[in-house]
């Protein structure tokens, strides 16, 4: 059988997009560019297809009032004083131990999974090893890399970027991102972080079953 | 549920367009490098090998602050114990220290800079940069500092100790501003101000390896105390293994009252009587020791005699009968007698006195009675005896003074509150602000403090931070949103002590200086930022240099600065070895016996005083004026105190090292307090308030336990767990006559409002009293703090323990019935004066 | 894997040399320990002597067994009691130590009852190897007694049935939310003092003996005439039943408590039948 390594290439390159856009919604506050760039009739018609409402506000109100909001709205749900929803999967598993609270044995863990790979943590990140948003840009750099090689025909490398995400998968994100999910859904004040927390549970389903079926392409 | 499935998700994909790529979101990728996959289907198996690190430091929790070892694991901080080379906490430390594991980890910790986005206590908050932070800072400190205003930036902080103080005053005094306030009026300012007025410096020790005898006012050394580890553990081996007597005058069965040969119920307030009585027994019993008194004045006479002085003394506490005493203190006569007797015959005896007894109206006075009784007996500054704390003096660098240098009049009181608040009046500072003839502050700034928990009126402080027509600028430093920060306009996350460098200098035990230094555990967490780095960005914003670039550069200059540190080793040194002494250092004792060479170039005496002092240094015009004038008359000449001649030698004495101008003696007979028309001898006072109370009124004492701190621990979960609640301790039959039983809901109220918490009926606490703890009833300070998942309605997220809190109270703050109110002598806080009623509510 | 330890399997690396350089020796001596003298004939018997006189009540203890275990909430491997004896004004208050008593077990079988209880017991064979080499060949199980005296528990052999924890009569064994039941996942283990034996087998004593102010606890080999805690069980007669608890329950516990004004049975709150209350460290 004939591969299509370019349909290959363009799952890889289309799971990377999503991971990279999920990356840049629970990385930090939105900038006015990225509410541009959300707002811009690609992203929204992308977005009533999948059947999401962002709301009439969202594509109304001046730029500023909604990063205006967003901030507010992205502190008190991640970032506190106070009770929050602590988007770090060691707060989240507690399982094998990881009941420390922050940068918990899950930390360690994720950061060493990573590290392994090659990349270290950027001297310009603040924030912890664990992040929701460190864990989204991980699966964005492996199926970058992913699309990389099949667009080369190089099946060995691919699957073994596969296969690591596979791992990943199982081993973090699957582990804690819809129960996180689950709480920014039921915290969340404005249409969009709850859009985006629904849209992120339902790909991590999707993701989910295609690391079950896909063993190989 | 969204539409996203495996058929759509590429045209999804496609539609969003947005990749990390494309430099939109989050510009800034979390990673640096890239992936390098090993070729061939190799299975991916990371390294799980930890590697364990040994990094000694030092504690923050209380402020005995005991240096100790952290273990750390893969960047994360696992373990701390006791560092097993200092010589002043022999490798121990206390619950509150070994969970300081928590500080770092507890799943609320502010992580972030924060800017109000809502009103005032709104909890509406937007997450913004350092840097944004650090710009807000400046534009607001500039333009005051420009305007020849830099006393309208005021800074106030809960706990800074050594290096943590020094490179804040040092940024304060090349800003300008001398609006500086402090926390230590609702400490023991009264216990310092009582001994600056006699020895001229404070912070006693108490000499419990070498003791004979011990008595303690008002201080529960075995749970918590200024100097926690290094006394505790000498006084329990001492007791047991010496069998070393131990008596504990408390209102409360405490556990160092626990462990001691007799707990000595005592009524509120009347230490210092008690001791007075036992000075009584003393003097009538001819048991006092002569040899102190040449050092001592107890009449205004400054050349009496020995004996004169003897029968100056008798006379004065002739009235303090034990049998006087028995009928106000509910001591029984015989009682003080046997212990008086016991304290003045033992080879040498540590008399300790804290908050117990001075946090009262004239609690200065009663610190004043407590260094009497030491000093007739002759147990100052001898071994084993009542000692002057011997800590570690570091050498710092130190950045240019602005030029115009200012403070606003708010640190000491209204008017006429207190005669000497040399420790100031830091529970008034809000009050005084609200008041406003002092002037208010444009910028406000609190560190490592919560006014408007640890204050009395707790609730009112928190109005006036939450005034925004009172201060229009309120920034924070903390790690957790409290009762206060709630109210800032900016919190700025501040590193946790495992976090961050420092010297430390706390006393010793032992009358032996220890060097330590406190060095970062692990990577600060999040942005949180020490203060000591904070300093020399914002001062390079607002437009001037500090004589340090980060608080690791402060502590580094330090540690080649200071002589011994330095030849140790210095920074490299400390960093390994966390502690240094002096290998050939004598424990220091009798300070004041040193004689001294009165030859040196202006030096003279003066006749009225018998004072050898510089009048050069002094910087009088002329020797003659300086003459004329004398010592007591001239400025500055204080700060040029040489000697003390005392029949006709010069000794040291007691130099007056603080805001007292006095002579070389222990002003047992105080010029500073008779013009100020308050007992210029140690005198029995009777609290106002307590001689107007009703037939079923109580007084109330709060008080702490073994595994909390005032205020910065609540979030520590393994010391919440165990102590979370404070119920009210009264006694039996105090209970009984308001039918309480132990268990019952009670409401303790007065004038100033009603708090409820439960009855713990008990035989271990005095008649007429209700004492309760004072760490709890919090409203913040995170889920294990406050139980709370606020500010956020519902349940959010937490960290995994937090499911198996078990308890569900979490106690009442009594403060919020405790006015603010000062002794007039020293401006302390007048924690245990408070009358109250109880009832079962 | 359901035993997660971390801290402990790579401490015992620590202890043994990695990383030591930075601080001084003395955190790698225990002056209880000396596994020398303790290894020319037999294997040592750990033992903690309690002196109450010493006991302040400080609760450090307590939070380093919380720290050094990572013991999660609702649960202690270790604590205090304290209790207010008499009337005012002649009120005492006392403070009792509280851990798991390595029990000898009884004259018979020598097995205590908690592992008595266990199904998992006894399970495989096993060798323990003293300093000097020799091997003493022992049986394990879910929970077992080593031949050095510690009762332990292999949360990886663990089917989470809770027998042992109502068997203890101290009540010292409790379910750890946070580790599965190695034998049957769908349980959690069981978890109890286990005397530092991550620490205890590196020469280091345990970490509630180590942050000890008073020093009222002492750790060591009891199989050591030389030891502190030999000559205090001599010198105080600790071996007799009064200086044990529940000596009627025949368990030959090996926690001893130096009690020279006897109130050792006054101060002790026995566990409620299949209640744990008791051994949750509270501060009235």
């Amino acid at each position: 059988m004939e591969t299509d390594w370019k349909k290959l290439a363009d799952i890889a390159r289309s799971r990377a997009t999503i991971y990279g856009l999920l990356t840049a919604v629970f990385r930090e506050v939105p900038t006015e560019a990225l509410i541009e760039e959300l707002r811009g009739p690609r992203f929204s018609g992308a977005l009533s297809e999948m059947g999401m409402d962002l709301g009439d506000d969202f594509y109304v109100a001046p730029t500023s009032t909604i990063v205006d909001q967003m901030t507010v709205e992205f502190t008190r749900l991640f970032i506190g004083p106070g009770q929050h929803i602590s988007a770090h999967e060691s707060i989240f598993v507690d399982l094998d131990g990881g009941r420390g609270g922050l940068w918990g044995p899950k930390t360690v863990e994720v950061k060493k999974f990573i590290e392994t790979t090659g990349l270290e943590y950027a001297t310009q990140y603040t924030g912890l090893p664990d992040h929701v948003s460190v864990e989204l840009e991980f699966m964005q750099r492996l199926a970058s890399l992913e699309a990389e090689k099949w667009g080369r025909g190089d099946r060995q490398g691919a699957e073994y970027c596969l296969s690591v995400q596979r791992l990943f998968l199982e081993q973090h994100l699957l582990s804690w991102l819809p129960v996180f999910c689950d709480q920014v859904i039921l915290q969340a004040e404005l249409p969009f972080y709850l859009a985006m927390a629904e849209l992120t549970k339902d790909y991590m389903t999707f993701e989910r079953q295609r690391s079950l079926t896909v063993t190989a392409a | 549920m969204t539409k996203l499935n495996r058929r759509n998700f590429m045209k999804f994909a496609a539609g969003s367009g947005i990749t990390m790529a494309s430099g939109l979101g989050a510009s800034q990728s979390a990673f640096a490098g890239s992936i390098k996959m090993q070729a061939g289907g190799r299975d991916f198996s990371p390294i799980t090998k930890k590697e364990r690190q040994a990094i000694p430091t030092a504690c923050w929790q209380c402020v005995t602050r005991d240096s100790m070892i952290g273990y750390v694991e893969d960047g994360r901080l696992v373990k701390l114990e006791g560092h097993p080379d200092s010589i002043r906490t022999l490798g121990k430390l206390c619950a509150k220290g070994q969970a300081g594991v928590n500080q770092v980890y507890f799943p609320d910790r502010i992580l972030y800079p924060m800017l109000r986005a809502g009103k005032r206590g709104e909890h509406k908050w937007k997450r913004i940069s350092w840097d944004e932070a650090l710009d807000l800072i400046a534009s607001k400190l500039k333009p005051l500092r420009d305007a020849g205003t830099p006393e309208l930036f005021m800074y106030q902080y809960g706990r800074h100790k050594a290096s943590q103080a020094a490179t804040m005053y040092d940024f304060m005094g090349a800003y300008g501003t001398k609006t500086i306030g402090n926390h230590t009026s609702v400490c023991e300012a009264a216990k310092w101000v009582g001994q600056e007025s006699l020895w001229g410096g404070m912070y006693d020790n108490w000499d419990y390896d070498k003791t004979d005898y011990v008595v303690i006012f008002g201080s529960n050394q075995f749970e918590t105390h200024t100097n926690h580890i290094p006394t505790s553990q000498r006084l329990i081996r001492a007791k047991v293994d010496r069998g070393v007597p131990l008596y504990v005058f408390d209102v409360r069965l405490t556990n160092t009252a626990a462990k001691a040969d007799q707990w000595v119920p005592i009524n509120v307030g009347q230490d210092g009587l008690v001791m007075l009585s036992m000075c009584n027994v003393i003097m009538n019993e001819g048991l006092y020791r002569k040899d102190h008194f040449k050092f001592m004045r107890v009449t205004e006479d400054y050349h009496a005699t020995d004996e004169q002085k003897i029968a100056a003394v008798k006379k004065n506490v002739a009235k303090y009968t034990p049998e006087f005493a028995e009928k106000h203190s509910g001591v029984p006569a015989d009682t003080i007698r046997k212990i008086a007797r016991g304290f003045a015959k033992a080879n040498s005896a540590c008399l300790v006195t804290y908050r117990g007894t001075v946090m009262h109206y004239h609690g200065a006075d009663q610190e004043r009675a407590a260094m009497l009784l030491s000093a007739i007996t002759n147990n100052l500054d001898r071994p084993g005896g009542r000692v002057m704390g011997v800590g570690a003096g570091w050498k710092h660098p130190s950045s240019p003074k602005a030029k115009v240098h200012k403070g606003l009049d708010v640190n000491d009181g209204f008017p006429d509150e207190a005669a000497y608040p040399t420790h100031h009046v830091s529970h008034q500072v809000l009050p005084m602000i609200k008041d406003g003839h002092a002037g208010r502050p444009k910028v406000y700034w609190w560190s490592c403090y919560n006014p408007g928990f640890i204050n009395g009126d707790n609730k009112e402080l928190q109005s006036i931070l939450q005034d925004e027509s009172l201060m229009p600028f309120l920034i924070t430093s903390t790690i957790v949103y409290d009762e206060s920060s709630q109210f800032a306009d900016l919190i700025l996350p501040d590193v946790t002590y495992l976090e961050r460098w420092d010297w430390e200098d706390m006393v010793s035990a032992n009358q032996i200086a220890e060097f330590y230094i406190r060095q970062p555990l692990v990577k600060p967490l999040g942005e949180s930022r020490c203060q000591g780095d904070v300093w020399p960005e914002l001062a390079k914003r607002i437009g001037f240099e500090l004589a340090y670039t980060s608080k690791e550069d402060f502590v580094r200059q330090s540690c080649e600065m200071t002589p011994g540190v330095r030849e140790a080793g210095g920074f490299e040194y400390m960093k390994k070895h966390g502690v240094w002494h002096d290998p050939d250092a004598k424990p220091n004792y009798g300070f004041y016996e040193a004689k001294v060479d009165v030859s040196g170039d202006g030096i003279i005496l003066d006749e009225k005083t018998g004072v050898y002092w510089n009048w050069k240094k002094a910087g009088a015009a002329s020797e003659a004026e300086a003459k004329k004038n004398g010592y007591l008359g001239t400025k500055g000449a204080k700060g040029a105190y040489v000697a003390q001649d005392i029949g006709g030698t010069a000794y040291l004495a007691y130099p007056p090292k603080t805001k007292f101008t006095k002579a070389g003696y222990l002003d047992f007979y105080s010029d500073n307090f008779a013009k100020k028309g308050l007992p210029a001898f140690p005198t029995y006072t009777p609290i106002p308030e307590h001689q107007k109370m009703a037939e079923d009124e109580l007084n109330l004492t709060t008080y702490k336990v073994a595994v909390h701190t005032h205020s910065r621990t609540a979030h520590c979960k393994w010391l919440t767990e165990i102590k979370h609640d404070n119920p009210g301790w009264i006694n039996t039959k105090t209970a009984e006559a308001r039918g309480i039983k132990n268990g019952d809901k009670i409401r303790v109220y007065n004038d100033l409002g009603e708090i409820t918490t439960t009855a713990y009926v008990t035989e271990g606490i005095i008649p007429g009293v209700i004492a309760i703890s004072h760490h709890f009833g919090r409203k913040h300070s995170g889920v294990y703090g406050s139980g709370k998942r606020s500010p956020l309605p519902g349940e959010a997220a937490a960290d995994p323990d937090v499911k198996n809190i078990w308890w569900n109270k979490h106690g009442t703050h009594p403060n919020a019935i405790i006015p603010n109110s000062s002794d007039p002598i020293s401006g302390t806080q007048r924690w245990m004066d408070t009358v109250v009623r109880v009832a079962k509510a | 894997m359901s035993d997660t330890k971390g801290p402990e399997i790579s401490r015992r690396k620590f202890l043994s040399g990695v990383g030591t350089a930075a601080v001084g020796t003395a955190a790698l001596v225990a002056p209880g320990v000396n596994i020398e003298a303790a290894s020319s004939k037999k294997a040592p018997r750990w033992v903690m002597v309690m002196d109450l006189r010493k006991c302040i009540g400080c609760r450090a203890c307590t939070v380093a067994c919380k720290s050094e275990n990572d013991v999660s909430l609702g649960r202690f491997r270790a604590v205090i009691q304290e209790k207010t004896m008499g009337t005012f004004p002649n009120t005492k208050k006392a403070f009792l130590p509280l851990m798991c008593n390595h029990c000898e077990g009884n004259k018979e079988d020598g097995i205590p009852p908690c592992i008595k209880a266990c199904p998992e017991y006894p399970g495989e064979r096993a060798k323990f190897k003293t300093s000097n080499g020799k091997t003493i060949r022992y049986r394990k199980g879910a929970t077992y007694k080593r031949p050095d005296g510690l009762v332990l528990i292999d949360k990886e052999k663990c089917i989470g049935c809770g027998k042992c924890i109502d068997a203890c009569p101290y009540g010292v064994r409790s379910f750890d939310p946070f580790v599965k039941a190695g034998g049957d996942p769908s349980k959690q283990a069981v978890d109890k003092c286990d005397m530092c034996a991550h620490r205890v087998d590196n020469g280091v004593e345990p970490s509630c003996v180590n942050t000890c102010q008073g020093r009222a606890r002492i750790f060591g080999d009891l199989n050591d005439p030389d030891s502190e805690v030999s000559k205090l069980v001599k010198a105080y007669d600790l071996a007799k039943a009064d200086n044990v608890l529940l000596p009627e329950e025949g368990t030959d516990p090996h926690v001893f408590y130096i009690d020279p004004d006897n109130i050792l049975k006054t101060l002790y709150t026995q566990r409620k039948k299949g209640k744990l209350d008791h051994f949750v460290d509270q501060m009235p």
